[in-house]
């Protein structure tokens, strides 16, 4: 077997899911933005095309030069973040997910292309035009940006609900996976109320608009916010889609993903009331620096969203295919064997940092199969984990790491890797001293090999569900 | 090999390879334009006698000035294709310099937006009214965006093909990777860059001034010298790049597959030397002279992209690749994308053809304008 080895970087104190998170999170509100600010602006031309709202189309306009210079360059350059961002953080993933779906990716990209196409369009020629062809234009940039969220959508809920997929079998059984159609909705309406929100503080800022067309408008905009009412339902749905390990995580099972659950349902729940009953039914009007705050609020709902759906993948990161340190369950007990760094080729960085071979072999351990989530002693550090662990405790608990934390992938190397991990962890515990002794007694590796082999090479998950 | 390429390689490999090169084509269009078209606002601004203020006086400026922005969000959007048709034709050479170049590598995203947005605030009343300088060193800043994008993708492909270099460059934790090619590659692509710009700016400029009753003679004459300018450096860096091929690069440029796009590459600098040429003697930019020019840069940038391809293929272990390929070319999707790059491309059009019925759409510079001074 051909281990495919790549160059692993270090994060510093900064978890790797930190800087690819936070982008994430950016980026997935600035599409959603743009995906919920098309369909509102077709909404708008159709309010001042029959009538309705006549300073409708000075805020549309105003919106969409808004739209322009936010979406089209910072939402377009993060996307492509995206990609480079996942790259150097799980190029295995991204190398399998390009594999398996890149007529997908390459689909979603004739849509970008006509995004561009009709939204250059209608910026600079829509003043010009007659209604007709101003409806058509932004009903094309609606339509396309809508429809990149529906391949993408495919893509990413795949990952963590592949459902009949199997890699020699149909791409549309991954596509069209069980999460795909909660998440699509869910998508779809949280765009929407991105876009009413962000249209509450355009209009506020718009300088051509008088008070009353303002109130007004806020009014019209607020219609978009009427779907969140659906967005509890579509939760429940999507929870009930996705495994039920997942599920319990996101329930009580892990107090970190909880937590994020109750902070993206919360902000939600705030925003949705006040959309509902204040905008809607009591028809209070907003100034600018509460539509700010919504928007704000949104932006937690989002960042905690996405967390949580990146974070209940855990053991994984394409479920079943590949773990979260990118190796794949069938390779679990070839790298046992031969162990996970043996066959390396990048060698460890500032060697000499570190008091012996033994710790030199953790440090590339840890490198391998933890530093994709963890730091050695910042965010979520091991020694802040296992600080106060003893020694046995660290052998038996990273030997059964799967037992130990459910959302562990299993420990993928030799017995002498992880006391080399162990003693990794030991010397960072007690400050980095320049000295440090070797720990290669025969009964330790027997008693570690042992654990490995009753925890078995199968994540959590599997083991419940065979007994 | 034995076929002109991409026939000789096995059939996946070749299947991707095209798709690889013509999405390629269409990114290095608009790329051209970015890099060259700020080259040139720079140029204009603090050469003597570069810049005037008015749009009469100084119109190719002024027409890059106003679609530059669109242009860069061509440029990226082009370069979504090309980019996922990388990974799976060089998968595991590209990611790799991608994360051996770290830091340095992904500075080019908010290097990026900076140059985005510097493109805009070359289009507001502050710059286009204000002293030269003021609209020189923004462009030059921008410039200098794209070029250390230009500089970072070199110095990332270069590195990819040197796999016995990898661990080295890793455990020396360095943050810039040199090799002798680089220059000479960097110039290649830059300098090559130049007539394509030029070549659609005459294009805008034709379509733009025509029928008008005053066409300024010097702003075709500079045109035509800035092509001229361009095709020269580009052939001087050709000839440098040449120099540090490997042997087995050497054999691809120089044997059936690689030969006859080399052919179609000079073909194509003789031609929009001698268009360009033309140009530049009777100041006209007539459509034959354009249309020609076009084949000829067409020529050119096929060949050198089908010389790069040749050139980055033949570096790598060739049956690691094709087995990927393979396996890749078993997934399905194709006949989905295949319908939908169809239709998008007819909805295009016809967003182009609504576009262009508008009744007055906004002179250059004017449509954000508005919206930022008012900031």
């Amino acid at each position: 077997m051909e281990f495919p080895y790549y160059p692993l970087n270090d994060f510093g104190p900064a978890m790797k899911g930190m800087v690819i998170g936070g982008l994430g999170i950016f980026h997935v509100f600035l599409a959603q933005f743009a995906i919920g600010g098309g369909m509102l602006m077709c909404y708008f031309q159709w309010l001042s095309q029959t009538g309705r709202e006549p300073a409708a189309r000075e805020a549309l306009d105003g919106y969409f030069k808004f739209l322009v210079l936010v979406s089209f360059v910072a939402g377009a350059l993060t996307g492509v973040a995206m990609w480079f961002t996942t790259i150097q953080i799980s190029p295995r993933t991204i190398g399998m997910m390009v594999e398996e779906f890149h007529w997908i990716w390459a689909t979603e990209w004739t849509f970008f292309c006509l995004e561009v196409a009709a939204g250059y369009a209608y910026y600079r020629c829509g003043g010009g035009l007659a209604d007709r062809a101003r409806m058509t234009l932004l009903a094309l940039y609606s339509l396309a940006a809508w429809f990149s969220l529906f391949w993408i959508n495919g893509i990413l809920s795949w990952q963590l609900t592949p459902g009949g997929w199997t890699p020699a079998g149909s791409v549309w059984a991954g596509f069209f996976n069980p999460s795909f159609w909660p998440s699509l909705f869910y998508r779809t309406f949280a765009a929407m109320s991105i876009a009413a929100l962000v249209a509450c503080v355009v209009v506020n800022a718009h300088p051509r608009l008088s008070l009353g067309e303002r109130d007004a408008l806020i009014h019209r905009a607020a219609h978009f916010l009427i779907p969140m009412a659906l967005m509890p339902v579509l939760g429940l749905w999507y929870l009930y889609a996705i495994p039920p390990d997942s599920r319990a995580w996101a329930l009580g099972g892990s107090a970190a993903m909880t937590l994020f659950t109750g902070v993206a349902a919360g902000a939600s729940l705030f925003v949705g009331l006040y959309a509902l009953i204040g905008l809607n039914l009591q028809r209070v009007t907003i100034n600018g620096a509460t539509a700010t705050l919504l928007c704000g609020l949104a932006f937690v709902a989002t960042g905690g969203g996405e967390f949580v759906r990146e974070g209940v993948r855990k053991p994984y990161t394409v479920r079943g295919a590949l773990f979260s340190n990118s190796i794949a369950p069938s390779e679990v007990a070839e790298l046992r064997r031969v162990g996970s760094v043996t066959r390396d080729p990048y060698p460890l960085r500032h060697p000499q940092a570190y008091p012996n071979d033994q710790v030199r072999l953790g440090a590339k351990v840890f490198r391998f199969l933890c530093g994709v989530c963890h730091t050695m002693d910042g965010a979520n550090g091991l020694v802040h984990l296992a600080g106060t662990w003893t020694l046995e405790q660290l052998r038996l608990n990273i030997a059964k790491l799967q037992l130990t934390k459910p959302f562990m992938p299993p420990f993928a190397g030799t017995a002498d890797e992880l006391e080399a991990l162990v003693q990794l962890i030991s010397w960072t515990r007690a400050g980095r001293p320049e000295d440090w002794p070797l720990s290669n007694e025969v009964p330790t590796i027997v008693q570690i090999d042992r654990w490995l082999q009753e925890a078995g090479i199968h994540p959590a998950s599997q083991r419940e569900g065979k007994r | 090999m034995s076929a002109p390429f991409p026939l000789g390689f096995p059939a996946p490999t070749a299947f991707y390879l095209s798709f690889y090169v013509l999405t390629l084509l269409i990114h290095v269009m608009f790329m051209s334009y970015v890099l060259a078209g700020t080259g040139y606002l720079v140029a204009v601004h603090f050469l003597p006698g570069g810049f005037a203020g008015s749009r009469h006086r100084a119109p190719l400026a002024e027409i890059l000035r106003d679609w530059m922005p669109f242009a860069l969000s061509g440029a990226i959007t082009a370069g979504v294709a090309p980019l996922l048709f990388v990974q799976i034709l060089y998968q595991r050479a590209f990611y790799t310099a991608n994360i051996l170049l770290f830091h340095r590598w992904m500075a080019i995203l908010p290097v990026l937006i900076a140059g985005f947005y510097l493109l805009y605030l070359l289009k507001i009343r502050w710059v286009t009214e204000g002293p030269p300088a003021r609209g020189g060193f923004i462009a030059l800043a921008a410039w200098l965006c794209f070029g250390f994008t230009g500089y970072s993708w070199t110095e990332n492909h270069l590195l990819s093909l040197q796999p016995a270099a990898w661990p080295v460059f890793f455990g020396a934790d360095s943050l810039f990777f040199w090799t002798g090619a680089l220059l000479p590659r960097l110039g290649l692509w830059a300098a090559g860059t130049i007539p394509v710009m030029a070549l659609l700016l005459g294009w805008q400029f034709r379509l733009t001034y025509e029928g008008t009753p005053y066409v300024p003679p010097y702003e075709i004459r500079r045109l035509a010298l800035v092509a001229l300018a361009g095709l020269l450096l580009s052939a001087l860096a050709g000839v440098g790049y040449g120099s540090f091929l490997s042997p087995a690069a050497r054999e691809f440029v120089q044997g059936a597959a690689g030969e006859p796009y080399l052919g179609l590459a000079l073909i194509g600098w003789l031609i929009q030397a001698a268009i360009w040429l033309t140009v530049w003697k009777r100041a006209s930019l007539r459509p034959g002279l354009l249309g020609a020019a076009s084949l000829g840069a067409f020529l050119s940038v096929l060949g050198m992209t089908v010389l790069r391809e040749g050139v980055r293929i033949t570096s790598l272990p060739a049956g690691r690749l094709y087995a990927l390929h393979e396996r890749a070319s078993q997934v399905g999707g194709l006949p989905v994308f295949l319908f939908f790059l169809v239709l998008n491309a007819a909805l295009v059009g016809w967003c182009i053809v609504l576009a262009r019925k508008a009744k007055s759409s906004p002179g250059p510079g004017e449509d954000l304008r508005d919206l930022l001074d008012r900031r």
